[in-house]
């Protein structure tokens, strides 16, 4: 039997929208939560489907803005700023802890991730600064979260220089090489002008 | 980077519900038309929007904002289409399985029928 429509739930219960408004990349945010509207049945179901698509819907844009071969660099220079400093701040005694190198590469890892997602919830206007501001975040959250642990620290020296210079070298990165555009949007745009610029 | 004509299973199924769809072709309705292609088999929402991004990408399909319906609390549908590209590599894919389809129809034998309801159980071991 059916449920008549009294007894039917009226919507998508909201702060689970709300959640999902701030979850979903602005890229896909208006589509997708409203396929799951029109999808609704119940809460349970609703927030289920919720559940088993937005984590895949952001991995997506993330891989469709990923440059790998900027992400590459960017790497590399992040992981070569932290080996200097550690190299050059305190005289180089941080270089006789323990598992230096894998230390070192804890908050590189925290930045290209940080990279990553801010430029999958980003504009392709916007990612030359937002990319690297939410690095220089993730590198410090990192190192307020591992500060206590005698296992992972970093000296707060080395953390100040290299993220200052990683950052930098980041900026200059994406100055130099701003593909971040998927090819589609770029060869969407060279079609419009070439329309404006067409006699028709 | 994958050849845009080389196209999976499921970038097939994707293909062919948004060129059964034609102008209705947007998430929900994809979806819906790929679970019911991939039958039995059960297919999420968000393994198609994955499917789409990367058919987006690579050429295959385009894709545009509807206005928004009051049934979907006043958001836009993302509807998508079919390119040329799309089309080609699509059209190669079926005359492929075509191709498999024969070949497997003449190895099991003609007692059974091309398109007969008896079909053989698969067996790799099968004797000649």
């Amino acid at each position: 039997m059916g449920t008549s429509p009294s007894q039917m739930e009226p919507g998508p219960p909201k702060i689970v929208e709300a959640a999902l408004t701030i979850l979903l990349p602005p890229q896909c945010r208006e589509s997708v939560l409203g396929d799951l509207h029109e999808r609704f049945v119940s809460r349970r179901q609703y927030i289920g489907n919720a559940i088993l698509t937005v984590p895949l819907v952001i991995l997506s844009q993330v891989r469709r803005v990923t440059d790998a071969g900027l992400l590459l660099l960017e790497a590399m220079a992040l992981y070569l700023s932290f080996c200097v400093s550690a190299r050059f701040c305190n005289g180089g005694i941080f270089l006789g802890a323990p598992n230096v190198y894998l230390r070192v590469a804890l908050p590189v890892l925290a930045a290209l991730i940080a990279l990553m997602l801010a430029d999958g919830y980003t504009r392709a206007e916007h990612r030359a600064i937002k990319g690297p501001a939410a690095a220089f975040s993730a590198i410090w959250l990192q190192f307020v979260m591992t500060a206590h642990s005698a296992d992972w620290a970093v000296p707060v020296q080395v953390v100040l220089f290299a993220s200052c210079a990683g950052i930098g070298t980041v900026v200059a990165l994406r100055a130099v090489r701003p593909g971040q555009q998927p090819d589609h949007w770029r060869g969407l745009r060279r079609f419009a002008w070439m329309q404006s610029k067409s006699p028709m | 980077m994958a050849r845009p004509d080389s196209l999976g299973q499921f970038e097939q199924l994707v293909l062919t519900a948004i060129l059964n769809l034609r102008d209705q072709a947007y998430g929900v309705t994809i979806h819906a038309k790929v679970e019911e292609l991939a039958k039995p088999k059960a297919v999420s929402l968000g393994a198609v929007y994955v499917t789409l991004d990367r058919l987006e990408d690579k050429g295959l399909i385009s894709s545009w904002l509807s206005d928004p319906t009051p049934e979907r609390g006043g958001r836009s549908k993302r509807c998508y289409r079919l390119e040329a590209l799309g089309e080609r590599a699509l059209q190669d894919s079926a005359v492929t399985a075509q191709r498999i389809w024969e070949t497997v129809a003449e190895a099991w034998g003609k007692e059974t029928g091309l398109w007969g309801h008896r079909r053989p159980k698969w067996n790799p071991a099968r004797p000649k």
